[in-house]
């Protein structure tokens, strides 16, 4: 079985450019994580300065993602890398594009969430997103380590929680819509909290994208739009067919 | 070695009696020659079977006992026997000394993760890897920064400044705090010790709570008692009542005031991270702080402001405001109406500066690293008599420490104070060089 070994390389100076880049991917997988931690806290706590600095401070990663392409670029132009080397490049540019998304969407979780501070906050303090909040965190930090630790079975397994995001979305959505045709004055902000899943519920396929980007890195196979169970059994054929 | 010189004397007199046996038999039977031959070949035949049994033994002395030799050879033997026993008793009591050392690592408490100086993981122990959710075979190898990518920890990591621990909230596996710690040892190593400290935060947290909280309940019933004194004040039918009345009153604006510190104080307190802000007009500010204190009844006769720079402060206006208005509240308070208070700001290279003089009594040195106690005092009796609620400093601190910068205190006793607030240099916006000229 091919891997991705990035330890031997010819050329140590592009080896550590490659490590560089890396680790910025993943600086920058942090702040996207802890934007994401703050934007859902300050929807439950109410904490509307904490939903506008992380509105204001998207910036921070959409730099991130710029400078990272750069680098990328770079290495592309002067390295000409081949097989697991570019894999690994061609996998950077897309992840980024991926967490400079999700950047996005915590942000406008934020801003809707310093908007909603303002209003009163419903009985069960938005419990359901709290869980929902949970289960998305921790997939952008599997997705990440995965990333880290080229692990393949691991992300694998991330993505597979992308069905529990889905069905907690489809969830939710039912409770607004009930809660809409009981009360007509809840609706602005069942509309409000929509956006808010909505963008939970994207942030968890941006996190899936990202595991299908390591399974591509570790093994050369792109597995979007396929079916899980086939990308499994296809790698466990790889595996023990050598 | 005199075992060695007996052997060789024994073993060179049996190959001369070897040799001395095949002559004879070569003379019988008409070849003296041919019999000195013969015995010599016979001689190296077994030389070179002991040979190929020796290195035979050598291949698989696991599991083979040593040959049975004889002579040299046996010495030979007996002697990569010493040998290997020596290293196979040096090597189970590393092992062991090793296994020993891994265990109580492992025992530890506290979070030990090993780091070269490219902040790759050499090592790390249980606890670390139960916090930071590390895997033992995976992750050797891997940078720190790649696995624990929470920001707060990897601008710590590469800061450089590890003179104090810095704590991080982790989400996974399960929510809580840790404190890290960087220690440099060797050449360019570092050691990062873990440790779990969501009890203490949370039992600050909860301090904290309590002290808005209950700060807050007191103030509702406090405004209602403040309220029927004040209509009591203003009716003269009391009479004789009106002294004592006077006095509840100023007795509960002294209380309203404490709370409404407390509750400023608790506000500062709410969240710990740096906070960015916006330019603030120092010269605006300390104009109005000097017109406040002449506005009052009983002032120092002179408030100077000394304006030395154009360049302005970058923090929470709010914040700011409180602390500069708490230093020269303060030296109102305490400078007679006979003295002066000087009020300077300046920027330098080191930042800027914000100082309040007065030629007040001076504080007692023993005293002045205690001020920013909260409810601190120097003199009992002086300070109630004045209304302060004896949270000032600590707020003026709180609010410096927010802002990265920190209040230095000098005082001659008999002759003043001075309290300087010291911001460092990405506080302060500097007019470009041109503008200032």
């Amino acid at each position: 079985m091919e891997t991705a070994d990035l330890s031997h390389h010819i050329s140590r100076r592009f080896n550590e450019d490659l490590e560089r880049v890396r680790t910025k991917v993943l600086t920058m997988g942090g702040m996207v994580e802890q934007q994401l931690a703050n934007a859902v806290t300050a929807l439950i706590e109410g904490d509307s300065n904490l939903g506008v600095s992380v509105a204001r401070d998207d910036f921070q990663v959409n730099g991130m993602e710029v400078s990272i392409d750069e680098e990328c670029q770079k290495i592309l132009a002067t390295r000409a890398p081949a097989a697991s080397d570019l894999r690994v490049i061609i996998a950077i540019i897309k992840t980024i594009t991926d967490l400079e998304r999700i950047g996005d969407e915590g942000e406008k979780i934020g801003y809707i969430a310093s908007r909603l501070a303002t209003m009163e906050r419903p009985a069960d303090k938005y419990r359901e997103i709290k869980h929902l909040g949970r289960i998305v965190s921790e997939m952008v930090h599997q997705a990440l380590d995965a990333f880290a630790r080229m692990d393949a079975e691991a992300a694998l397994r991330v993505a597979r929680q992308d069905r529990v995001v889905d069905e907690e979305y489809e969830s939710i959505q039912r409770q607004c819509i009930t809660f809409m045709m009981e009360d007509p004055r809840s609706i602005r902000r069942a509309l409000d909290v929509m956006w808010i899943v909505r963008a939970l519920e994207r942030i968890g396929d941006h996190a899936k994208n990202i595991c299908e980007y390591v399974i591509y890195m570790v093994h050369g196979k792109d597995v979007r739009h396929t079916k899980l169970d086939d990308v499994e059994r296809e790698l466990r054929d790889r595996a023990t067919g050598g | 070695m005199t075992s060695g010189g007996t052997a060789f004397v024994y073993v060179t007199v049996r190959v001369l009696a070897a040799l001395a046996i095949g002559a004879a038999i070569g003379w019988f039977a008409g070849n003296v020659w041919l019999g000195v031959s013969g015995a010599f070949a016979l001689y190296l035949a077994w030389n070179l079977w002991q040979l190929r049994e020796l290195g035979f033994w050598l291949q698989h002395r696991s599991v083979a006992d040593p040959p049975n030799a004889a002579g040299l050879w046996g010495d030979v033997v007996a002697q990569v026997v010493r040998l290997h026993r020596r290293k196979r008793f040096h090597k189970e009591r590393l092992t062991r000394l090793f296994r020993e050392l891994r265990r109580s690592t492992a025992a530890m408490p506290d979070g030990v993760v090993m780091l070269d100086p490219q902040g790759e993981i050499v090592w790390f122990n249980r606890k670390a890897a139960e916090l930071l959710d590390l895997s033992r075979r995976a992750d050797l190898g891997l940078r720190i920064d790649n696995l624990v990518r929470n920001p707060d920890f990897v601008r710590y990591l590469h800061g450089g400044q590890y003179s104090l621990p810095v704590v991080v909230r982790l989400d996974t596996p399960v929510e809580r705090f840790v404190a890290f710690q960087v220690i440099s040892y060797g050449e360019d190593q570092r050691l990062l010790m873990l440790r779990d400290v969501t009890r203490e935060v949370r039992l600050e947290q909860m301090r904290k709570d309590f002290v808005a909280n209950a700060s807050h309940e007191l103030r509702s019933p406090l405004t209602v008692v403040a309220g029927y004194l004040e209509t009591f004040s203003s009716d003269p039918g009391l009479g004789e009542l009106m002294a004592p009345i006077a006095e509840m009153r100023r007795q509960t604006d002294r209380m309203t005031r404490i709370i409404e510190d407390l509750l400023e104080l608790s506000r500062f307190e709410a969240n710990d991270g740096p906070i960015r802000g916006l330019p603030i007009d120092v010269a605006g500010m300390a104009a109005l702080l000097r017109k406040d204190v002449l506005a009052r009844t009983a002032h120092p006769r002179q408030v100077e402001v000394a304006i030395e720079s154009g360049d302005a402060l970058i923090g929470d206006e709010a914040m700011v405001q409180s602390a500069f208005s708490n230093l020269v509240d303060n030296a109102a308070k305490y400078t007679p109406a006979e003295g002066s208070v000087f009020i300077r700001w300046w920027t330098d290279d080191d930042g800027g500066h914000y100082s309040v003089r007065d030629t007040g009594p001076g504080i007692p040195e023993e005293h002045i690293p205690r001020l920013t106690e909260r409810f601190y005092r120097v003199d009992p009796g002086r300070s109630r008599e004045t209304g302060g609620s004896g949270l000032g400093l600590a707020i003026v601190k709180h609010a410096l420490h927010r802002h990265g910068g920190r209040l230095q205190i000098e005082s001659i006793e008999g002759r003043g104070s001075t309290f300087t607030c010291h911001f460092p240099p990405d506080r302060v916006l500097y007019r470009p060089a041109a503008a200032s000229a």
